[in-house]
């Protein structure tokens, strides 16, 4: 009963296009925004930072990006993680040749080079369809890493293709300590998602999911197919690539183009499964899902083994965590399709009549 | 809007259609008009192409032979989008709405033609964007209202029942504000009461929009009641075309539906 | 041009090892249209299984090779019923995901296996009695060098085609399996058990991953890297068109030897390392100019 809408009207369509149109709902996300912003800084320790708050930012941006493409617009990709090398490696080469040039200059225009490659391995879209498509990106996800590495240039000719961030610097302001990527790192990751979010309740977010529902229907309708599905690739390819660019600069430092494979791109599709296709929330709660289920696998493997005193080889909790992971996409397409978004949607409304029981 | 009495202007004709697929003729040598605000049946039995000229017209499909004229241009190969640019919407036999959208979301689709906010505009969404989508949204609540469609508009189109689904869809052609309107089987599946409403509804259209339609239909009364002239085809081929009247006592015409040989 | 023909036979005999794996694909894309993406790491799982049998166990290869073939049809079955059965009406991209992520599962639990029974992830070897070595008399007649297992597995393969292409077409069941490929609701209707049938493809497919798995242990070892061939047989049957045997085979070995010969004869010019996607881009290539490959069947999208 505390989530009632009863009594809020909207009186003018303006009213009801409001991102957020229900008042618990806007204090709601205040709420998070003021914990995000203000209390976590205070309360976390660096090691939540580093370990925990900071990947779980990069990913979810990373997540958001192929939320965009697979959840939205319907296009299978399994090169996430090839089009984040893209953006690390543009930032990295744009900050070391390009003097004076904004640090968040240097991720945009990152970003738009993972869209300008995104586009290009998205030309096959226009032919093939479905888990076809997913080889393609394929491709895309063993061929970039690679290039990557051979063309010494992109790395100043280091060792294996290996690049070292430059330290983060806005007007002469230093982003070091972790508390202060974070924040760096939060900003802009919130900044995207209200774009993204923008974005998928205007034109563009409609045409994609037109193409994805029934793109023989969409094209009678007067939706261009080629221009939205390599819009839908570019936009996501530039999602990640800023998520690589703050992988490399507020997260690992040192980035080996061989680091973003094709493990990774599966994770990020997992993230996007889990956590709701098709839903700007549920790459955020995938995100945190997966960032959080090693730690809490780990937690539990040396309790059970403190516990029943087992002996477990060195690696363990890396089999079990594809065990889990793999059993909880199996669980998630079986038992509820639209993820933890969906979940928490459910959640809403039962919170609408709760604590009364119709 | 004003009422457009058909004025004898032809908006649209067909000439010499031929289409095939692999070796099934489909449409063979198939010519008629329609003239500017008349309603037009396009009737026949089961497999004898009826879909395949919507598809035709509209340019799903792309004829071995034959032009389609539309409002002055003459084409052979249209593409879907450029025909709806052109004025064009149509409705399908089996509903194409898009599942995963919301009533209002799907017929808001329809609109994305007129809108002309750039991404970078969309990602920021105030401004221009949201000027415009409060401008659309107003021209398709005033559609919702016509078709009394206000109670489902946030529902998803997956949730409704058939009749809804096929109003929805109704719904999202006349978003576009077409010039011609083609209906592919508007009444399928629907009981009586829902067949009245669907036929006041396209009357409607007709007379307030004034827009020109062309429909597929099996149920004759319908036929008889709201269509000014019908064209009948039989495998392919176009074996009548007149007034109601004339055709429904055209002994080709009750041939074919018998089944008897020819 | 000796050089040319010894790598070119390389490949198309690496090609043949990759068209092992590819039949397991097309066997269950055949009868039930779901990509098994789970596919490479029940090859994994089969090899392990086996190696673990025979060297724990110290059971003979006759024994080993029974009891892993049991395994894999358990695993089979619990597939279909598990995974599969709850998925039935759902879109392809759905199932798609689902079978990766049976993939993880499935690899997840061989590695666990493989702790727990030999306490370290390193590769296994696994001894058919074939060595890599030269065949001597065409080394003495050619002066080829042309290896005695990559032989032996083109014939095991060869044999492996022959016997699915006999029972696919000669035997009952295999034209009832057929029947289920082209259309569930008429097989239905003409009285086809589907759930035995779905069974039984299944357990011909965890054959033909054992069969792929010793092979594949037998020459790399049994490692966590043969769920990555898994990988390599998609470019093969896009090339080979994901319904058709013959096409696994044509398709594996022109992976193989278009991989073999661009590695050898392009990759001095670019540093070497094109194994690791040229068949990628090869089939993406093949996918923009013949999508349904050079035996699939064409699909036209009615409206």
């Amino acid at each position: 009963m505390f989530y009632r809408e009863a009594g809020q009207f909207r009186t003018s369509y303006a009213a009801d296009q409001q991102l957020f149109a229900i008042r618990q709902d806007r204090l709601a996300v205040l709420a998070l925004l003021a914990v995000a912003f203000v209390g976590v800084p205070l309360a976390a320790n660096d090691y939540w930072f580093t370990a925990i708050l900071i990947p779980f930012l990069v990913f979810s941006l990373a997540a958001l990006g192929l939320n965009i493409l697979t959840g939205y617009a319907g296009q299978l990709s399994l090169g996430s993680a090839a089009f984040m090398a893209v953006g690390a490696v543009a930032a990295y080469n744009l900050e070391l040749r390009v003097p004076g040039l904004p640090l968040l200059a240097s991720f945009i225009l990152a970003g738009v080079c993972a869209a300008l490659v995104g586009a290009a391995f998205g030309l096959p879209s226009l032919r093939i369809k479905g888990f076809y498509l997913a080889v393609a990106t394929l491709a895309a996800q063993f061929f970039i890493p690679w290039l990557l590495v051979k063309v010494g240039w992109f790395s100043n000719y280091s060792s294996s293709g290996v690049i070292t961030a430059q330290p983060m610097e806005i007007l002469g302001y230093v982003f070091d300590t972790p508390a202060e990527k974070y924040l760096l790192v939060l900003t802009v990751v919130a900044l995207l998602a209200l774009a993204a979010k923008n974005m998928v309740r205007s034109a563009v977010g409609r045409a994609w999911m037109a193409v994805r529902d029934m793109d023989v229907a969409a094209e009678v309708i007067g939706i261009r197919i080629v221009r939205t599905k390599l819009t839908a690739f570019a936009v996501s390819s530039f999602y990640c690539g800023v998520a690589g660019a703050l992988y490399a600069y507020a997260y690992v430092g040192t980035v080996q183009p061989e680091d973003l494979n094709l493990d990774l791109s599966f994770r990020i599709l997992f993230m996007v499964i889990i956590g709701g296709v098709g839903s700007i929330l549920g790459s955020f709660l995938g995100a945190a899902f997966i960032t959080l289920l090693p730690i809490f696998l780990e937690v539990l493997l040396t309790f059970l083994e403190h516990r029943f005193n087992l002996n477990l080889a060195p690696g363990t909790t890396s089999m079990v965590q594809l065990l889990a992971f793999g059993a909880l996409i199996v669980f998630f397409l079986i038992v509820e399709p639209l993820g933890l978004a969906r979940l928490w949607q459910i959640a809403k409304e039962k919170l609408r009549l709760w604590p009364f029981p119709h | 809007m004003s009422a457009q009495p058909p004025d004898g202007e032809v908006l649209l004709a067909v000439d010499n259609i031929s289409l095939s697929f692999g070796g099934v003729k489909a449409l063979a040598d198939v010519s008629f008009d329609v003239r500017r605000g008349e309603i037009r049946a396009i009737i026949g039995p089961n497999g004898a192409g009826k879909s395949s000229m919507l598809n035709v017209i509209n340019g799903v499909y792309h004829p071995q032979q034959g032009t389609v004229r539309f409002r002055g241009e003459t084409r052979r190969r249209v593409d879907p989008h450029r025909a709806a640019a052109n004025g064009i919407a149509r409705t399908f036999q089996n509903i194409a709405l898009f599942k995963g959208m919301s009533v209002l979301d799907n017929i808001m689709t329809g609109r994305n033609l007129k809108m002309r906010a750039t991404l970078f505009e969309q990602a920021i969404y105030v401004g221009r964007n949201r000027r415009e989508e409060l401008v659309h949204r107003e021209k398709v609540e005033q559609i919702i209202d016509f078709l009394q469609i206000e109670h489902i508009r946030k529902t998803p189109v997956g949730r409704l029942p058939y009749g809804l689904q096929k109003r929805v869809e109704l719904a999202r052609a006349l978003a576009a504000e077409p010039a011609l309107l083609l209906l592919d089987e508007p009444m399928a599946g629907m009981n009586v009461e829902e067949k009245q409403d669907m036929c006041r509804f396209v009357l409607d259209v007709n007379e307030e929009f004034g827009t020109t339609i062309v429909l597929i239909e099996h149920d004759m009364g319908v036929v008889m009641d709201i269509s000014e002239r019908v064209v009948v085809l039989d495998y392919g081929r176009k074996i009548a075309d007149g007034s109601p009247q004339e055709v429904r006592a055209n002994p080709a015409v009750i041939d074919a539906y018998l089944g008897v040989a020819h | 041009m000796q050089f040319f023909f010894e790598v070119l036979i390389g490949g198309l005999l690496a090609g043949v090892m990759y068209s092992l794996v590819a039949l397991g694909f097309v066997l269950i894309f055949k009868a039930s249209g779901v990509f098994n993406f789970a596919q490479g790491a029940m090859v994994f799982f089969a090899a392990l299984v086996f190696v673990t049998l025979q060297e724990k166990l110290a059971a003979p290869f006759w024994l080993a090779f029974a009891l892993t073939l049991v395994v894999m049809v358990l695993v089979g079955i619990l597939t279909e019923r598990v995974v599969l059965r709850p998925l039935v009406n759902q879109p392809q991209i759905s199932l798609f995901m689902a079978t990766i992520g049976l993939a993880f599962f499935v690899e997840g639990a061989a590695q666990l296996v493989q702790l727990w029974a030999f306490r370290d992830i390193s590769p296994r070897p696994l001894a058919l009695g074939f060595q890599d070595a030269p065949i001597d008399w065409l080394l003495a007649r050619f002066n080829m060098l042309v290896s005695r297992f990559d032989a032996f597995a083109a014939l095991v393969a060869g044999a492996l085609v022959a016997a699915l292409a006999l029972f696919f077409n000669k035997t009952r069941v295999g034209r009832a399996l057929r029947a289920v490929a082209d259309d569930h609701q008429a097989a239905l209707s003409v009285g086809i058990p589907l759930k035995y049938i779905w069974a039984i493809v299944w357990s011909v497919a965890g054959f033909v991953a054992l069969v792929a798995g010793l092979m594949w242990g037998a020459r790399s070892g049994v490692q966590f890297a043969l769920t990555l061939v898994a990988l390599k047989a998609l470019p093969v049957l896009i090339l080979g068109g994901f319904e058709s045997i013959a096409g696994a085979i044509v398709g594996g070995l022109i992976i193989g030897a278009a991989e073999k010969l661009a590695e050898v004869y392009l990759g001095p010019y670019v540093g070497g390392g094109i194994e690791g996607w040229f068949a990628y881009v090869l089939a993406l290539l093949f996918l923009l100019v013949r999508p349904e490959g050079l035996f699939g069947e064409k699909h036209i999208d009615r409206v």
